[in-house]
């Protein structure tokens, strides 16, 4: 595996040059190009914030973030944005781009990861408003609670290339990939604490065991820590040890997959 | 002698046919290799043993689908062997598809910037050089520079994906099949290029059914028939093979 590290290292600047690539098809025939990657979070966030912010008055239940659900929901899809195109895009990385694979030595890890890092550049892209709607709803405060930001971003990544790793090299093998995926990251939307807080979830009248289960998802704790950045409160040390060490055997799953299918992905292509 | 650049030993890969992709999916993860062979299961190329030193020129020969581009794919490192291994100590520049790997929705420009530094080159080298790939590629090209590759003809993106390769230092050079796309006049430029690389003392492997184009650059020849390498001679013995087994 470490040598396979090294690899994609060396080969950063294939990484760049793909990343580039993929954001310029991406936008080059639009009119709007890169603001498409605000547009639809934004809204998203205003169609929940109309069903759940007004209609079913999620905000009384969110405590701190009473007066803000806006910006709650903001930075909750926003991060959400990258997660679920991440996981889209990646799962047909290795399927998509078969001509420069089979023509290409590129360690082959780099066209999953490079998809999640292109992600990331447009959740990148969308801080700025995030900083902005915080400061509206005054809850921009220079404190301790703001390194949660990094921290989510450091295991969302991890998790992110795990699971990319692991979907990409698996849908070549199998196409079915692709539609479970669509189906399965619009259930783990609804399984994640991100247009409404999670106490609703733990205060909930659920058994015990749901709730177990539910905070295995490392994405609760992921949410949670991107909630933390502006309500110090929703930040829970368990949650967040779970979502790490989550994140961390979906990195070594996904690395351990990739590697072992990598002989038969390569035949397939 | 000195160390050979290409080594291969006992080199086998196996594909299945019409295979059952949720059956086999269980075991390609549990246990690589070392099973039993399968009804479904055959092998483009096995038991294939050879080493070409720095600066050779090889020849591989043989009909369609005997495992000659299978072979050159696993030079390049786009296929992993099953069984034995190879050993190429260099870099290799490969030009195995028409292709050459470009991108439909990106222009002939940002192609060969992609292409290019996948291959290696530096953005300095790159632009050091971006003038001399298009010329090389012709006027058609350089008019079409800036417009998306899937206008090309497959001409035009051989010659592009040729002037890129012939730009890298690498020392190993693969080329399948390709030339016979370009006109009379691309394939002067060429072999005139080729021949260039071989006195920088290049190693070429090259296959082809042009019994020229093999003479012209090849001393050694490689025939393959049925996924074995049947003669690993000279050019001339190989192609006697080939003729032999087509007449049959």
């Amino acid at each position: 595996m470490t040598s396979s590290v090294v690899a994609v290292w060396s080969h950063r600047n294939a990484l760049r040059l793909l990343v580039r690539r993929d954001l310029a098809v991406k936008y080059q025939q639009s009119v709007l190009g890169y603001l498409w990657s605000l547009i639809e979070p934004l809204a998203m966030g205003l169609i929940y914030w109309f069903v759940f912010g007004v209609l079913y008055n999620t905000g009384h239940h969110l405590g701190a973030a009473k007066d803000s659900y806006p910006l709650f929901l903001i930075t909750g899809i926003f991060a959400w944005m990258w997660t679920n195109s991440a996981i889209s895009e990646a799962t047909s990385a290795l399927t998509g781009q078969a001509r420069l694979i089979t023509t290409m030595k590129v360690p082959r890890e780099v066209f999953p990861i490079g998809r999640v890092i292109g992600r990331f550049a447009e959740y990148v892209a969308g801080l700025p408003i995030l900083v902005i709607l915080a400061i509206i709803f005054g809850e921009f405060k220079l404190r301790w609670s703001m390194l949660a930001l990094p921290l989510a971003i450091l295991i969302q990544a991890a998790l992110l290339v795990g699971v990319s790793l692991l979907l990409s090299s698996l849908n070549v093998l199998l196409r079915d990939v692709e539609r479970f995926m669509r189906l399965l990251t619009r259930v783990l939307f609804y399984a994640t604490p991100i247009i409404y807080p999670l106490a609703l979830v733990q205060n909930s009248s659920m058994p015990g065991w749901v709730k177990w289960l539910y905070d295995l998802n490392p994405l609760v704790g992921i949410f949670q820590l991107h909630h933390a950045v502006w309500y110090p409160a929703e930040f829970d040390l368990r949650l967040t040890i779970i979502a790490a060490v989550g994140s961390l055997v979906s990195l070594l799953i996904g690395w351990w997959v990739f590697r072992n299918l990598e002989p038969a992905v390569l035949k397939e292509l | 002698m000195s160390q050979p650049i290409i080594e291969a030993r006992d080199l086998g890969i196996r594909f299945v046919r019409n295979r059952r992709r949720q059956l086999r999916l269980r075991e390609m993860i549990i246990h690589r290799g070392g099973r039993q062979p399968r009804g479904d299961e055959f092998w483009p190329l096995r038991h294939v043993t050879y080493d070409v030193q720095p600066g050779e020129a090889i020849g591989v020969i043989g009909r369609n689908g005997t495992g000659k581009s299978t072979m050159l794919r696993l030079i390049a490192g786009v296929l992993i062997p099953d069984e034995g291994s190879i050993k190429v100590r260099g870099a290799v520049a490969p030009l195995l598809e028409l292709s050459a790997g470009f991108s439909n929705d990106l222009t002939g420009r940002e192609n060969v910037h992609l292409v290019g530094s996948l291959h290696g080159l530096t953005p300095n080298e790159l632009k050091r050089k971006f003038s001399e790939i298009i010329a090389f590629a012709g006027d058609q090209v350089e008019k079409a520079i800036d417009t998306p590759v899937r206008h090309y003809s497959s001409g035009m993106k051989v010659r592009l994906g040729f002037s890129i390769i012939s730009q890298l230092a690498h020392p190993i050079l693969l080329v399948d099949e390709v030339l016979a796309v370009g006109d009379a006049e691309f394939r002067k430029k060429c072999y005139a290029t080729m021949e260039r690389l071989l006195a920088e003392g290049r190693t070429l492997v090259l296959v082809s059914h042009n019994e020229g184009d093999l003479t012209r650059f090849c001393k050694r020849g490689l025939y393959f028939d049925g996924g074995l390498l049947k003669i690993d001679g000279t050019v001339t013995e190989a192609l006697g093979a080939y003729n032999a087994g087509a007449r049959r």
